[in-house]
């Protein structure tokens, strides 16, 4: 039997006296796009945070592909190499042009030539649809075109792995559907993906399993139909019904 | 409080300073005046340095006083024709007089200019080459290295120019193992003493430049290096490749602040006997006993020399601006 992707086996993180992640654990095949669902403060950032370690877990431990991520000794660069994230502000970094941004990990993580590098460059802007705005600088886009922006950077450097981190959030509701649509078009091309978002759209069409975590606790964890419409749990069926409601609202 | 306040007092007149030249800068007429100054200087270094005086002498004027004395007087019969009404021609004469009696004496002020600005362009670029790592220190570092660059900024800025010039210059051997270098005095290389200002003015310089990049580092958003990490890169190579690009051009209209400064400070070395613009202007003065003359012409050149380096900080900044990105858009 292959391993997993990826494994976090009973995760736990404190800040100072307060517990953020206690005991989480689960899986995630290749292929798979998981959406993490949860209040906010319930530990999403954070675990995802831990899986490419710009935040170090107390106890417990990250499997990618097999290999433990979290020991002493793993090099977290040779690890974030493999593991892309996209972040809620975007992130973008502000001197550099789109391909720029693209391009910076080829040319000092991965240490490509410069043509070859925006060879690639052009390539992955192409796939988030950005290719006429190759020669923009982050301060000349949309938000919503930063945000793909920031999902072409972290797939040149062709992780196994992609997290998001709340990618819309920050976006205005027009401007939602472009990334959404990126993402679907990533998740159909199987690309592995661990997603914090309550974008349900997304979540219910694109989602291999949802994980519903509450008080740095993994409440619930299932596929989108039976996670949604049959939640076991009453802290889900809670939650959901909220989330329903704001959503109307909004 | 007291230190803060003179703090944030100083580099708001700094920033006036350099306001003003700015606008200065906007006209035609000053970048003219700018570039004739530097022609002036160039031609003028290549004659007595590089060519040994083929042009005009060392120490001789290229321009005749002769003519210019001729329309002083010449303006002044007129004023004394007309009377009262003479009067804005005697201001005239007066204004035309003072420039034939200056043009001897410029020769010899554009060597104190070469050292002036030999010693604030090294005094800069070395005291920059340490204030990025101490600035980095003072941001990025652990504990210790903090203190340790904190420490240094404090004891620079905490004591005077002068004290430091002659700690280095009377208390240390640096002047007697200057001295001992090949070239050093000869030629267009100036004396050990000048050496030594070069020191000073660099340690000092970079503890002011590093408060300036210190600050424009810290206003780097810290998910920039966040980003940067997530892609691999190491967080020095983060900080080389994403953050200083970023701190650097936030740095910019500080920073021409510093080198402002410097270019007046540097007169400060005249106490330990470089012979710079003002020390050249003040030996001449002592044997003409043209004291006016001598520190009018003086200020002038400093002020020649101010305007400049805000003319070539300001093409700088255009030059390296990014949309969204630090100085002309805030
Ligand atoms: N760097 C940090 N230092 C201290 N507390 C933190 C830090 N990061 C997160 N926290 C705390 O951890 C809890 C979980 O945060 P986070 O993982 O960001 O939650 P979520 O993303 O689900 O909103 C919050 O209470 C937050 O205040
Ligand atoms: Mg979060």
């Amino acid at each position: 039997m292959s391993d997993p992707l990826l494994r976090l086996d009973d995760v736990y993180k404190s800040y100072g006296d307060e517990r953020v992640l206690s005991g989480v654990s689960f899986e995630m095949e290749t292929g798979d796009v998981d959406v993490v669902i949860g209040p906010s403060g319930s530990g999403k950032s954070t675990m995802l945070r831990c899986v490419n370690r710009l935040t170090e877990i107390d106890s417990g431990a990250i499997y990618l592909d097999g290999d433990c991520v979290t020991d002493a000794d793993t090099d977290v660069n040779e690890l974030r190499k493999q593991v892309g994230m996209v972040f809620q502000d975007f992130n973008l970094f502000a001197h550099l042009t789109a391909l720029g941004n693209v391009t910076l990990g080829l040319r000092k993580v991965r240490g490509m030539e410069k043509s070859a590098a925006r060879e690639k460059g052009y390539e992955h802007l192409e796939q988030v649809g950005l290719l006429d705005q190759a020669d923009s600088y982050p301060a000349e886009l949309s938000g919503g075109q930063k945000q793909r922006v920031g999902i072409a950077r972290a797939l040149a450097m062709d992780p196994k792995l992609l997290l998001f981190d709340e990618p819309t959030s920050a976006l205005d509701p027009e401007l939602v559907g472009e990334v959404v649509d990126v993402m679907r078009d990533l998740a159909a091309e199987g690309i592995t993906m661990l997603v914090v978002s309550h974008e349900m759209g997304f979540a219910r069409s694109a989602a291999s399993d949802i994980v519903f975590l509450d008080g740095g606790e993994i409440v619930e964890h299932g596929p989108p139909e039976q996670l949604f419409e049959n939640p076991r749990a009453d802290r889900t069926r809670e939650f959901l019904g909220r989330l329903r409601t704001e959503h109307e609202e909004g | 409080m007291g230190a803060e306040t003179q703090e944030s007092a100083s580099a708001a007149g700094g920033r006036t300073v350099r306001a003003r030249a700015a606008d200065l800068t906007d006209q035609p007429l000053t970048a003219l005046a700018v570039a004739v100054f530097w022609a002036w200087l160039v031609v003028r270094w290549t004659n007595d340095f590089l060519l040994d005086g083929s042009l005009a002498p060392r120490g001789t004027s290229f321009f005749p006083t002769a003519p210019i004395e001729f329309a002083a007087s010449t303006l002044s019969g007129v004023a004394a024709d007309l009377g009262v009404f003479g009067l804005p021609f005697r201001w005239l004469a007066g204004l035309v007089g003072f420039v034939a009696a200056s043009v001897p004496y410029l020769p010899e002020l554009a060597t104190g200019v070469w050292v002036t600005v030999l010693l604030t362009v090294s005094g800069i670029a070395f005291g920059f080459v340490i204030a990025v790592p101490l600035s980095i220190a003072r941001v990025y570092g652990g504990t210790i290295t903090r203190s340790v660059a904190l420490a240094y900024t404090e004891l620079f800025r905490g004591t005077p120019l002068l004290a430091q010039l002659f700690v280095l210059y009377f208390a240390t051997p640096l002047s007697i193992y200057i001295r001992e270098l090949p070239a050093v005095g000869t030629g267009f290389v100036p004396a050990q003493a000048f050496w030594v200002a070069v020191v000073a003015f660099t340690l000092n310089s970079a503890a002011y430049q590093s408060e300036y990049i210190r600050s424009a580092l810290n206003s780097v958003p810290e998910g920039q290096l966040t980003a940067a990490r997530s892609i691999g890169l190491s967080k020095v190579e983060g900080i080389r490749h994403v953050v200083l690009p970023q701190g650097l051009r936030y740095a910019i209209p500080g920073w021409s602040n510093e080198l402002v400064y410097l270019i007046k400070y540097s007169s400060l070395a005249s106490f330990i006997t470089v012979r710079e613009l003002f020390e050249q202007a003040d030996a001449i003065a002592s044997e003409t006993y043209r004291y006016t003359e001598l520190f009018v012409l003086a200020g002038l050149l400093y002020l020649a020399l101010v305007v400049s380096a805000s003319l070539l900080m300001d093409a700088v900044e255009r030059y390296v601006a990014i949309p969204g990105l630090g100085t002309s858009g805030r």
